[in-house]
């Protein structure tokens, strides 16, 4: 009889740690459809250690280098930023047979849908302010003195938005499986209207918005989740990111459901001591729509080619598409005239 | 459209057919069965009205042609013109979805040819016409 997952997996941690381990209370977390991700305690010496174990897919929604993720926590973690302590990188599979990495888990936060109306009453308002300040803390640091600029390619401030915008258009180029007009307009204007230079190379987290953090449920952030986008680029796309309708809980008057624009966008002005231009940002909120498209195009192939196996992907191929569509028209028709 | 929906009905019985792998958990598996049943109630509603959404986007799309000054390139006119006079025949989601297709990329190569030419009336027509394709695929 084969090795259980939890043994194969104890395996692998007692070789790594020099003695022997049991695993306890593994069971998988729903959601994560680019990485598979699995809670465990480790017992090792007398000592329990509550873990996270974060493994590839043999389908996701984007392709994702865990060497950057792992390099992304291991740039703000315990330097003002909540990010969960990296422990292990394993490139190669080993007992786990596909690439996999380990962080310390931070229990006790809560999560939210970015889909349920209202997630965070009746911290919203401080909790905005934990989240946006959070993001700026991000955006202030300098990349160059990081671990991530290890892995991660530090473009000229002048290319970050081309890089991205090929980076997603290609995506769609590949992935597109019916004729999409609206994001092919959207993204034709965006090369025709390129930002400004960014005013400093940052950081980007790369899907940092609503959901994508755990919260102590009275205003607090206790861990910022997700970092396998994170890339060295504009610090305004990880706002307009945090900013898109797509992640406001169905509300017009709160961004990611907990502040209004400009309190947002002060925040993190005064977190991350940068000014957002507002025609640079106008080009960021679009592009940020344009790579969400991206990434539902993706999930829906992926769905088809991977055998329909994954609901998740159905759900983001389908449903998160179509709203994605209405942002992005409403952004062309009400702020992008020729 | 994509995914169709049988695609999404063939996912929700690939789903539950197949077991979830132990180390998942019970939450895991109870999370993966509320999703299905979730997208299994949206493909139902979907059913209802995907032929009618893409009957009405396809006549929008051609209306659109229909009102493309004449001065554009006389292969494109040409071609905006024969779609315009089309009417959807044969209304099986596929068949239509297929027609959609094609007028999708016909009206990608018109908006191109708008853009390039600065006319700023029929850019704008188009864009409220996406408004228009966007709401009435919503969910």
């Amino acid at each position: 009889m084969s090795a259980t997952f939890a043994e194969r997996l104890a395996a692998y941690l007692a070789r790594a740690w020099g003695g022997p381990v049991t695993i306890e209370a593994l069971a998988r977390i729903s959601g994560g459809a680019s990485r598979e991700t699995y809670r465990f305690d480790a017992v090792t010496a007398g000592a329990r250690k509550p873990l996270i174990l974060r493994r590839d897919p043999p389908g996701s929604l984007i392709e994702t280098d865990r060497r950057l993720e792992f390099m992304a926590l291991k740039s703000f973690h315990g330097r003002g930023v909540a990010a969960p302590e990296p422990l292990i990188l394993e490139r190669e599979g080993a007992e786990l047979e596909r690439p996999f990495f380990i962080m310390a888990r931070v229990d006790g936060g809560a999560t939210a849908s970015p889909f349920s109306p209202d997630p965070y009453a009746p911290h919203a308002a401080e909790l905005g302010r934990d989240f946006f300040a959070t993001l700026g803390r991000i955006a202030a640091a300098d990349p160059a003195t990081l671990p991530i600029a290890d892995v991660a390619e530090t473009p000229a401030p002048d290319a970050c938005w081309r890089r991205e915008l090929d980076y997603w258009a290609d995506v769609i180029d590949a992935d597109e499986q019916h004729p999409q007009p609206i994001v092919r307009a959207a993204i034709r204007r965006l090369r025709a209207h390129p930002p400004p230079p960014a005013q400093k190379l940052a950081v980007v987290h790369g899907d940092y918005r609503s959901g994508n953090f755990l919260h102590d449920g009275a205003g607090r952030i206790v861990a910022v989740l997700d970092w396998e986008m994170a890339h060295i680029g504009d610090p305004l796309e990880d706002l307009a990111w945090a900013l898109d309708p797509l992640w406001r809980h169905g509300e017009t008057e709160r961004v990611a459901g907990m502040l209004p624009k400009a309190d947002a966008i002060a925040v993190w002005e005064d977190a991350s001591g940068l000014k957002v231009d507002p025609e640079a940002f106008r080009w960021w909120e679009l592009f940020a729509s344009v790579k969400g498209q991206a990434i539902w195009i993706s999930s829906a192939k992926e769905y088809r080619d991977g055998g329909f196996s994954e609901p998740v992907l159905c759900f983001s191929g389908w449903v998160t598409a179509r709203r994605q569509d209405e942002i992005l028209a409403a952004q062309l028709a009400e702020r992008w005239p020729l | 459209m994509t995914p169709t929906v049988r695609d999404v009905l063939q996912g929700c019985v690939a789903a539950l057919s197949r077991p979830v792998a132990p180390e998942a958990g019970p939450d895991y598996a109870a999370s993966r069965v509320g999703i299905v049943s979730m997208l299994t109630m949206m493909a139902a509603a979907e059913a209802e009205r995907c032929a009618g959404a893409a009957i009405k986007e396809n006549a929008d799309i051609r209306a659109a042609f229909a009102d493309v000054p004449a001065d554009y390139d006389a292969s494109l006119a040409g071609r905006l013109s024969a779609a315009a006079r089309e009417v959807d025949e044969d209304l099986d989601v596929p068949a239509l979805d297929a027609v959609n297709a094609r007028l999708r990329d016909l009206l990608i190569e018109l908006h191109q040819a708008v853009e390039a030419a600065g006319d700023a009336a029929t850019d704008a027509n188009i864009l409220a016409l996406y408004v228009r394709m966007a709401a009435g695929r919503r969910m």
